[in-house]
């Protein structure tokens, strides 16, 4: 009996010391889909608890889903942007959902605050960070664009800089009208500073 | 070797070291005085504690930090007053900083503020942390290069902590809020296996 414990202590202590030696290079988070990747269906609860499904909520010309929050100073930075770019693409057939995966963001405060700030796209809570694990989504605001058949053709920042009066290159507009003209998107992926998404530990 | 001979080496050697210490008297001064002296009262004693300032850099700058001599291993942190658990963390770091520096870590801290806060908010948090790190500001008008440059896993999200050995290679990395002890234990680590070479 005690040799048994031995050798179930001994296993255990190989199998914490392998999986520590993974953790000091690996980032925890899963790597995001690849450019031309199908971005697979799936459902969320709304602020107010109501289920919708990538397929119901998509444009029929696409479909940006931005990873936000309520705290991030940079996300709150692009409030008016988001908004801004629901506004203009929903005649055009794109619609924008956003999407809360913060841990330390309940439901009620996204709410308040998309009603706070003006946002009138949808927001779905993704509890538990599921989606925002399966799109490897680090930080916000964290936007992808998915086209008619639901293939990632854009992913990262909306623009480069928080400041807008900095602005000079707008990665996720030129997406969009790429894809709109038919045309191949020239700049598939483009990074920016951020908040991290608040996983759940 | 007569007499005289070594003795007049031993003046030219002299005369040497005085001169070297005086170019890098004159070269240290010059080097502070920008953040010192910026648009502010001459404050001059206040600028003791060498992190109490951030100096601002550029991508290329950033590179030139990161890049190892063969000698000591670099811990870089990615960080912004704006940014709550770059905050929170901060604490943590600066006793990192203060346990490991003696033991040949390096240690510095990147700040992604706007410029227009590097001698306001970024100062007054870091004499609120005591911290006493050199700290930078990258100042990018588009992050992207930056970004990539650093890490190709690394997408932008704040904070960012990477461990480098003294040949420069990523030992250990983390995106968030670090666990102080999993990075107590990588640098631990690698301390030791720098000491066994």
């Amino acid at each position: 009996m005690k040799k048994l414990h031995l050798i179930s202590l001994m296993i255990a202590l190989v199998a914490i010391a392998i999986a520590g030696n993974a953790r000091t290079i690996a980032a925890d988070i899963p790597a995001p889909p690849a450019i031309g990747a199908t971005i697979v269906d799936f459902t969320l609860p709304d602020v107010d608890g109501t289920n919708h499904s990538l397929n119901s909520l998509k444009g029929k010309n696409g479909t940006i889903l931005i990873f936000i929050a309520v705290q991030c100073p940079v996300s709150n930075a692009y409030n008016e942007r988001m908004e801004k770019l629901a506004q203009d693409y929903q005649a055009r057939g794109i619609s924008v959902v956003g999407i809360n995966a913060n841990s330390t963001e309940p439901a009620a405060d996204v709410k308040a605050h998309a009603a706070e700030k003006h946002l009138t796209f949808p927001i779905l809570k993704d509890n538990g960070n599921k989606i925002a694990d399966a799109l490897g989504a680090t930080r916000t605001p964290e936007a992808y664009f998915l086209d008619a058949n639901s293939k990632l053709v854009y992913h990262g920042r909306i623009d480069n800089s928080r400041d807008i009066s900095q602005v000079n290159s707008t990665e996720l507009r030129d997406a969009l009208e790429a894809t709109l003209a038919g045309k191949p998107v020239a700049k598939t992926t483009a990074n920016a500073f951020g908040c991290s998404i608040k996983r759940v530990e | 070797m007569s007499l005289l001979k070594t003795r007049t080496a031993k003046a030219k050697l002299v005369r040497l070291v005085v001169a070297g210490v005086v170019v890098c008297l004159t070269f240290s001064a010059a080097a502070q005085s920008p953040t010192a002296s910026k648009g502010r009262t001459a404050r001059v004693n206040h600028t003791v504690k060498r992190a109490a300032a951030a100096r601002p850099i550029n991508a290329e700058e950033l590179q030139g930090l990161l890049k190892r001599d063969g000698n000591h291993p670099l811990l870089v942190n990615y960080w912004a007053t704006w940014c709550d658990p770059c905050r929170d963390e901060f604490p943590d770091l600066v006793k990192i900083d203060e346990q490991y520096r003696a033991k040949g870590l390096d240690f510095i801290a990147i700040s992604l503020d706007d410029l227009a806060d590097i001698n306001t908010a970024v100062p007054k948090f870091l004499r609120e942390m005591k911290a006493t790190m050199p700290v930078y500001l990258l100042n990018v008008a588009d992050p992207e290069p930056a970004i990539n440059s650093v890490d190709r896993e690394w997408g932008g999200a704040l904070p960012a902590t990477f461990l480098y050995s003294n040949k420069g290679e990523v030992v250990y990395k983390h995106f968030g809020r670090i666990k102080a002890d999993e990075l107590r234990a990588a640098i631990e680590k690698l301390l030791g296996s720098r000491q066994e070479q």
